[in-house]
């Protein structure tokens, strides 16, 4: 029978008084919408709990998109923490909607973000907690349709058959069509059969259970993806792109928590995409075009966006944000307006130039915490091959400029084991943290120079799909530690503080970006071993996946590490970004070559094939420095 | 230059439903937000980090409720109490309502100096297990103690009852009791409703044994559904009587 869509807060209202923070599980937040009469329930899921997934910017545009929608309603529910969770199941209450308080399996679609690749557990805790089957075969006429959507969907086989249907790429238009294509099957009576067909039509959606994996060409041991026999669904599923990004309110983000969040602030996306083509990163490629809204529409978002929430920050997101063709007007507009006000502007991330300094300053006021710069590797070759277009002297004139304006505490951020990496690509990490401290002695005066800091953070690289380096294989996890090792015995300025991630998680995360639909049982076998929350340190533990690898015969290690050819399938090639397979090829070589390439919204065009394959172009409002 | 004129308004706001799970924390911050949202023209301090001119009654544990909390807003211009206590209604969530507001010297004490007495309403189920009058026997031995030691986190700590418990009255209506308590605030402690009642309670049920007190979820034996609520905060004057943090002294 299908649950009834109804209030059961009394439920859960016991066991407030037993848990951490039970204003996670509070809701009538301020701003949230609540249409209790519509005919048509929409649930979407943060996979993580309520603080890390409020502010995610995707679901607030989702969520503003489809209640703007006649009868329609969407909820939201994120995953309980542990203990909140553990007693739900004791107490046998479901997983609940925040807005309606009500049972999850109850709404027409359950939508869950897919934010990163270590919450692949987290979709089967709440589905397991909403009562869900957990994979979409095991589903019937009485469960909801369950959707997927969000920045990690690049490679979906590892667990897309937990979903009934993935939207690929950018979903305020995709999911409005899904749901009303739903409602309007749903009313005349169709199966759930005939409505997976139907949304399986809807350009950028993904039904895994209409494919295959096959073996029958070179591929990959994972194999790759095909239309099943008689499935008239495309090849390659490209990814949707919202059209005109200029003309959409940049103003999506309603509701103001009680709750402390991770990031506690109103957020105005100021341009999409990012061109700069650095080799290892797949965002760059999947956010493409670069579409930047004008300073007039960030402006009165934001003055608009306070008043109506009451935040006293405001953050200007994107991918980079200094890049903006506008950033300096846009920051010296807002702090005319905000001044005397208490209220202060951020901006995400700093470009590792002078100007980056620049805007940092703007933005900074009096106050100088630390000011952050991410040069990835340490040595201008490997800094040529990951196509980090950053000089040495770039950064020095960065590093001069933030100590001469006051800054004593930089952080900088570097990866561990990209492609064709020495020893001396990891000692020049060292030799580059040492330097920033010596240019810091230089230029502070002398009675601060003690307080002069560099920590540099270091993560391992981790090849991603449809990127340059897809081809890749991972590091060896022992060897990964051993660099690490390395680095912090190459370091000699005790003003250098060295923090690097934890090898085990990057290894499992380095399976889930390239393995295919062999890794479900993996992934199911470490749930059932009581994984969730791996995001989070203290609750990952490697042993629990070793096991359901070892039970499901995967060897870990080998999925992580094992290269690719360039000419065989992939297990991801079926659902795209846009870009071609000629291009990735191309930044492939020029990057064992050492060549780089340039960004085509300061150059010309690239060739990445985006544009042609998906129909759109760059959308830039000034010139670019 | 000169130096601004500045105004400070005092205002009543409650904490009730599902919002007394709140902690102090999340309140003082929506408050703020609730500030910012109603366009007063409140003051922001000087310095590296600037911030909201306001001031706060003492915190409420989670889970209490509250008819009762206060917060002070320095304002740089006059806008009529009315006004302003509407403007901010408008912005709140109504189990955060702001209910009354009025303009107090900018000179006056802090809420935390200027209110002295608390007093407490739990409402409980009976569960069965012991009489009114035992459970109220059992308050009056844990009174006469003088003070409970109880644990918050890893420390220990020591509730100081003849200091801060005034008076208690122990009442029966439809089947529910009402506990009502009268207390004393000050720097050098303050009451924690629920610690008392665990205590009793805990002599009710097990008698002779020395109960294990700690900060956080209470587990009653004689009552059940034990809901906790700040019923009003004064400020006493020299001569014992109590005046509203309103009121003109």
């Amino acid at each position: 029978m299908r649950t009834i869509y109804q209030n059961r807060f009394s439920e859960l209202e016991p066991l407030l008084e037993q848990v951490e923070k039970p204003s996670r599980y509070l809701n009538h937040e301020w701003g949230a919408c609540h249409k209790p009469d519509a005919a048509y329930h929409v649930c979407l899921i943060y996979p993580d709990v309520y603080e890390v997934g409020l502010p995610n910017q995707g679901i607030a545009i989702l969520y503003a998109a489809l209640n703007k929608v006649e009868g329609i309603a969407c909820e939201r529910s994120y995953v309980p923490w542990v203990d909140m969770a553990d007693a739900m199941r004791t107490h046998k209450v479901p997983l609940l909607s925040l807005e309606g308080a009500a049972p999850v399996s109850s709404f027409d679609i359950v939508g869950i973000h897919i934010p990163h690749e270590m919450a692949c557990t987290n979709y089967l805790e709440a589905l397991d907690l909403a009562g869900i089957p957990l994979l979409a075969a095991d589903r019937d006429e009485d469960d909801p349709i369950v959707i997927g959507g969000g920045p990690s969907v690049y490679n979906p086989e590892p667990f897309c058959e937990f979903f009934d249907a993935l939207l690929i790429g950018e979903g305020e238009e995709h999911i409005v069509e899904v749901c009303e294509e739903h409602r309007r099957l749903r009313d005349a009576g169709a199966t759930r059969a005939q409505i997976l067909e139907a949304l399986s039509r809807i350009p950028g959606t993904y039904v895994p259970s209409y494919y295959k994996v096959s073996f029958d060409e070179s591929c990959t041991v994972h194999g790759y993806t095909t239309p099943k026999a008689g499935r008239d669904v495309p090849a390659v599923v490209n990814k949707r792109v919202v059209e005109h990004f200029g003309d959409t309110d940049p103003l999506t983000q309603t509701i103001v928590p009680f709750a402390q969040l991770v990031h506690d602030r109103l957020s105005i996306e100021v341009l999409r995409g990012c061109a700069r083509g650095c080799r290892f990163c797949q965002a760059g490629i999947t956010y493409r075009p670069v579409r930047e809204r004008t300073p007039d529409q960030v402006v009165s978002a934001v003055m608009r966006g306070l008043e109506r929430t009451g935040y006293d920050e405001v953050s200007l997101t994107s991918l980079s944000t200094t890049d903006h063709s506008c950033c300096g007007s846009i920051l010296t507009r807002l702090n005319r307006r905000l001044e005397d006000t208490g209220i202060s502007v951020s901006i995400p991330s700093q470009r590792l130039d002078s100007f980056g300094v620049d805007m940092a300053l703007e933005v900074a006021g009096e106050k100088k915490g630390g000011l952050t710069f991410a040069p990835e590797a340490g040595s201008q070759r490997l800094r040529d091959v990951i196509n980090k277009n950053v000089t040495e002297d770039d950064l020095d004139r960065a590093a001069r400029a933030a100590f001469a304006a006051g800054w004593r505490r930089m952080k900088l951020y570097f990866m561990m084991g990209l492609p064709t990496e020495t020893d001396e690509d990891i000692v020049a990490i060292a030799r580059l943290a040492d330097h920033v401290v010596a240019l810091g002695q230089e230029i502070v005066p002398k009675s601060q120079r003690g307080s002069v800091s560099v920590s540099i953070s270091v993560s391992v690289f981790i090849p991603k799909a449809h990127t340059p380096f897809q081809w890749c294989g991972q590091l060896p996890d022992d060897e990964v530690r051993r660099r690490q090792q390395l680095l912090i015995h190459s370091v000699t300025s005790r003003q250098v503080r060295v923090h690097y991630h934890d090898a085990s998680t990057s290894l499992i995360e380095a399976v889930l970006s390239r393995g295919g639909r062999d890794l479900m049982p993996v992934i199911l076998g470490a749930w059932q071993r009581g994984a969730r929350f791996d995001a989070w340190t203290e609750q990952f533990d490697l042993k629990r996946w070793e096991d359901a690898a070892e039970e499901a015969g995967i060897d870990l290690r080998a999925v992580a590490q094992e290269i690719f050819d360039v000419d065989e399938h992939l297990p991801w090639e079926h659902v795209s970004p846009g870009v071609t397979p000629g291009f990735l090829k191309r930044e492939w070589r020029r990057a064992l070559e050492g060549v780089t390439t340039s960004d085509c919204t300061r150059t010309s065009c690239t060739g990445c094939g985006i544009c042609p394959t998906l129909g759109v172009e760059n959308e830039l409002v000034g010139e670019r420095a | 230059m000169i130096e601004p004129q500045l105004f400070k308004l005092r205002v009543r706001y409650v904490k009730e439903g599902r919002l007394r799970y709140l902690a102090h924390l999340e309140v003082l911050r929506t408050v703020e937000r609730i500030v910012r949202r109603a366009g007063l023209p409140y003051a922001v301090t000087q310095g590296f980090s600037p911030h909201m001119r306001a001031g706060f009654s003492s915190a409420l544990p989670v889970g209490t409720g509250s008819t009762c909390e206060w917060f002070d807003l320095v304002l740089t211009d006059y806008i009529p109490a009315d006004r302003a206590l509407a403007a901010l209604a408008d912005a709140a969530p109504a189990d955060l309502k702001p209910v009354e507001a009025g303009y107090i010297d900018m000179r006056s004490d802090a809420l935390t100096a200027a209110i002295t007495r608390v007093a407490y309403e739990l409402a409980m189920q009976p569960t069965g297990a012991c009489t009114r009058e035992e459970l109220q026997a059992s308050m009056d031995k844990v009174i006469r103690q003088g003070s409970l030691s109880y644990r918050r986190g890893a420390k220990t700590k020591t509730l100081d009852i003849a200091g801060t418990l005034v008076s208690y009255t122990l009442s029966e209506a439809d089947g529910s009791w009402l506990l009502a308590l009268d207390t004393r605030i000050s720097n050098e402690g303050a009451m924690r409703p629920e610690l008392l009642l665990a205590a009793a309670d805990a002599l009710c049920a097990q008698p002779g044994q020395e109960p294990e007190l700690a900060i956080g979820p209470q587990h009653y034996t004689c009552v059940a559904q034990v809901r906790i609520c700040r019923v009003a905060q004064w400020c006493e004057l020299k001569d014992g009587t109590l005046v509203s943090p309103l009121a003109r002294a």
